[in-house]
């Protein structure tokens, strides 16, 4: 395995190199076949469902709903934009919807996703919880043309 | 058929292929490529992640607009916070690798109510 040396970091990308750079030893909290299936299921249900699901996994502080309503409010398209906000070191999970995703995803349904995901992650699946959660909460927003009824 | 052979056929032959199964089944290593493995309880010392949505036309370009194509071309954060167009420039503070979120950074005034649900396990 390779580890991420312990130099000093000193930063060389410019504005045009940054972007591509790829030394930067990302945290491995998750192996590649995880990452892509939590990208597969990120694209796939913000595809479908023209809504904007994002990920966030990470420390949220002892305000748990504030910290995720912050981070909801600072990702692009904060309207129509859902955050799934999850904290395994304080076994929280957070889901925000902004205020058109909410019509197409009422409290109720995230509150059942959010049950199906907390009993993944009860036993330590936590990419299979996120996943089968977003397939949830996709499948009740459905597809953006057929909210005008047809 | 002698004794020996006899035995190595019947005895020793079905002992390797046991053993070779055990070895593989039991050893470590076998589970380091998957990854970490969670186990609930246990502290959470990673940075935090940010994952997003490819873009729809996301494959086709390369990193021009701030996107990353990197590991899981989901990984939100530095590159898109350093290299994108939006007047910042480099804001080179203490950006760690996938984290997205600058303790600098203004949060922005919610629009309109918002929803969802919380959960616990």
């Amino acid at each position: 395995m390779t580890r991420v040396l312990d130099a000093d970091a000193h930063d060389t990308g410019t504005v045009d190199t940054a972007p591509t750079r790829a030394d930067q030893g990302y945290d491995t909290i998750f192996s590649y076949r995880e990452l892509a299936r939590l990208d597969e299921a990120l694209t796939m249900s913000s595809r479908e469902t023209g809504l904007r699901f994002t990920l966030y996994i990470g420390d949220l502080g002892p305000t748990t709903r504030i910290r995720a309503e912050e981070l909801h409010a600072r990702g692009g398209d904060p309207l129509d934009s859902v955050l799934l906000a999850v904290s395994p070191g304080q076994r929280v999970i957070e889901v925000v919807t902004g205020a058109s995703a909410a019509r197409r995803l009422p409290d109720r349904a995230c509150a059942l996703a959010v049950l199906s995901m907390t009993n993944s992650f009860a036993s330590g699946d936590l990419v299979g919880g996120i996943v089968n959660g977003l397939r949830q909460l996709s499948d009740q927003a459905g597809h953006p043309h057929r909210t005008h009824g047809h | 058929m002698t004794v020996v052979e006899t035995l190595l056929v019947f005895v020793v032959a079905p002992l390797a292929v046991y053993l070779l199964l055990w070895a593989l089944t039991y050893l470590p290593g076998g589970r380091k490529r998957q990854g970490l493995r969670y186990k609930p309880g246990q502290p959470w010392e990673h940075e935090p992640v940010w994952y997003e949505p490819q873009p729809e036309n996301a494959p086709t370009h390369a990193a021009g607009e701030g996107d990353t194509q990197a590991v899981g071309s989901s990984l939100y954060g530095e590159p898109a916070a350093i290299g994108s167009s939006d007047g910042h420039g480099p804001s080179s503070g203490g950006s760690h690798g996938a984290t997205a979120v600058s303790a600098g950074a203004p949060a922005p005034a919610a629009a309109g109510p918002l929803g969802g649900a919380r959960g616990t396990w």
